[in-house]
């Protein structure tokens, strides 16, 4: 019997008239990778952000590991095990790579160093641990933005669009480590638009569509889905569906 | 020919600047220079080295906040005023001898910018800056109407044998103040060094500085670290007040809680390049010595201030990243340029 890891239930975000999360009830099994998926401007970010504390929800409630963080400060909820990683891969200027990982908080008895170095290796970009940040190609700031998230020890990732803008090599190489982090138990959530990426790596998928979590199962399932094609075309009939 | 000079030296400074026991050396030299440096001047000069002292420790503690934070703290000189006026009610009306002034005025202060910063630090960009310098002005309107500062009288500071509290020091003289300066600032510089280039807290300070929403998802709490940064800051700034005000023994509001107090520093910070070590130590000199070299050579006691206007900006326009940044080759001959051209652009001037 799977364990559930994260659980949304009805969770509700609104701007003014616009409601971009419409009470999304959605679990999230220990160990699983999840899809997020859904055309542009489904409410995936706006999922994203409730989930980690950058928006206070409207309306309902995230459970994590069976503790109710609705409405934390997103900082409570990294330390708590929930790490995310946002589209744009920023780097903290005037830094070095080791120091960006080191600017994380661990906790205390962490050991700091050591932890930075052995996830920079895992990464393999070690090698560049004392160079500055800001002169990473994008897919190595892509791998600095997971490894920093990995400073955390979280139990579960929320990645938004991991492999975007990053050459097929190194996407291939972030997809390993993110295989590799899962055999160790780690959960994650991954909103990617690619999904030729996204069917090599997930259990599952969720669909989103106009705020709603309208579809959840496999990858061939919800490719094959009527609600699916109908929110991506805007009709069941067409032949064409883009994932 | 000379071009490949200027490179191969400034490629010897930063060979040596990149050793990692560089800015060990060159602060034990600097100490050891300024620990010698007063045996060598008369009383003059030894107030301009000990004003400048005083500049570049304000300097410093303004760039904490405003530099690696990247809180634009237009409030800071009230800090600087709180703690003169606190040394003075604590030595007139508690009696008591300085030491005891400038303990008080740096707690008392960090309380203060505890109060303040629980409020305005929710708030960002030019509202932050907006809150702190009307908070600035509340306080030296404050300072003008109550009793106990003086009000528009201003308050004369106990001076002479036995003031200060401190063994050893008779008569406080500009060799007292001279050494008092130094160690509030070389203590300001190692802590910001120590601290902000060399510890996780520094780093997260510049996480958050860089990318807030960032910084809190990685378990940052931005908040408490911000509140901390302007407690410091805001703490120091006050020492640095507490000692000038027994240094020249009488305060007034209209000149220790003036708003160029705040200016001179943000201009020092800015000048010489926001957020780093050195910024604040050469933007400190440069524009302190400008000042009191115009007075002195020109006989104007104003005539910095455009001059300073013209620099700032310059800087602003054509080198944001200040004399360190020109220092470490961001800024060359092409970026200035560039930047003349796209300035001539948008005022179509070309």
């Amino acid at each position: 019997m799977s364990e559930t890891l994260l659980q949304t239930d009805g969770l509700t975000k609104r701007f003014g008239a616009l409601t971009a999360n419409d009470g999304i009830t959605l679990g999230v099994d220990r160990g699983e990778i999840r899809g997020i998926i859904g055309p542009n401007g489904s409410g995936k970010t706006t999922f994203f952000n409730s989930l980690t504390g950058f928006y206070t929800p409207d309306a309902g409630t995230v459970t994590f590991e069976g503790t109710d963080i609705t409405g934390w400060d997103s900082h409570r909820i990294a330390r708590q095990g929930i790490g995310r990683t946002f589209q744009i891969a920023a780097p903290f200027g005037n830094m070095t790579v080791r120091q960006n990982m080191l600017a994380v908080q661990t906790p205390k008895s962490v050991d700091e160093h050591e932890r930075a170095q052995e996830i920079l290796e895992f990464l393999d970009i070690d090698h560049i641990a004392d160079d500055d940040a800001s002169g990473m190609s994008g897919g190595q700031k892509k791998l600095l933005g997971l490894g920093r998230v990995l400073m955390l020890d979280p139990a579960c990732i929320l990645l938004d669009e991991p492999t975007a803008g990053v050459n097929p090599a190194l996407a291939d190489r972030i997809l390993d480590h993110l295989r590799d982090l899962n055999d160790d138990g780690t959960t994650f959530l991954i909103i990617e638009h690619d999904m030729d990426v996204l069917k090599q790596i997930v259990d599952t998928v969720s669909v989103l569509d106009q705020g709603q979590h309208i579809v959840q199962g496999t990858f061939d399932e919800v490719s094959t889905d009527d609600r699916v094609r109908e929110a991506y075309l805007g009709s069941a009939d067409e032949d064409e569906v883009p994932i | 020919m000379g071009a490949e000079n200027d490179l191969s030296i400034r490629n010897r400074i930063q060979a040596l600047l990149d050793r990692d026991d560089a800015h060990l050396w060159l602060f034990a030299a600097g100490t050891l220079f300024l620990t010698v440096l007063p045996l060598a001047l008369n009383t003059f000069w030894t107030r301009i080295a000990l004003g400048v002292l005083l500049w570049v420790g304000l300097a410093q503690s303004w760039n904490m906040i405003g530099g690696y934070a990247g809180y634009l703290d237009f409030g800071h000189g009230a800090y600087f005023g709180a703690g003169a006026f606190v040394t003075g009610i604590v030595m007139t009306e508690l009696e008591l001898p300085f030491v005891a002034g400038l303990l008080i005025a740096g707690v008392f202060c960090a309380v203060l910018a505890y109060a303040v910063g629980v409020p305005t630090l929710r708030l960002s960009g030019a509202y932050f800056a907006i809150a702190t310098w009307a908070f600035a002005e509340a306080i030296k309107e404050l300072a003008l109407i109550i009793e106990i500062t003086g009000g528009t009288y201003g308050m004369t500071i106990p001076t002479g044998p036995g003031t200060a509290g401190i063994p050893l020091v008779g008569w406080p003289d500009e060799m007292f103040f001279y050494y008092l300066m130094l160690v509030l600032t070389l203590g300001t510089i190692a802590l910001a060094y120590w601290l902000f280039e060399h510890s996780e807290f520094g780093f997260r300070v510049k996480a958050i500085r860089d990318h807030e929403d960032a910084a809190q998802s990685l378990g940052i709490d931005a908040t408490k670290i911000k509140r901390r940064v302007y407690v410091l800051s805001c703490a120091i700034a006050a020492l640095f007040g507490s000692a000038n005000a027994y240094y020249i023994t009488f305060v007034h509001p209209n000149d220790v809680l003036a708003p160029i107090i705040t200016d001179q520093m943000i201009i020092m910070a800015l000048l010489g390049g926001l957020g780093t070590i050195g910024g604040p130590i050469i933007g400190g000199v440069l524009i302190f010595l400008l000042n009191r070299m115009t007075s002195l050579f020109l006989g104007q006691t104003t005539l910095y201030l455009p001059l300073i206007g013209v620099l700032i900006m310059g800087i602003v326009l054509f080198a944001p990243s200040g004399v360190v940044g020109i220092l470490r080759g961001e800024v060359g001959r092409e970026d200035v340029k560039r930047n003349l051209r796209e300035l001539a652009e948008k005022f179509n001037i070309l």
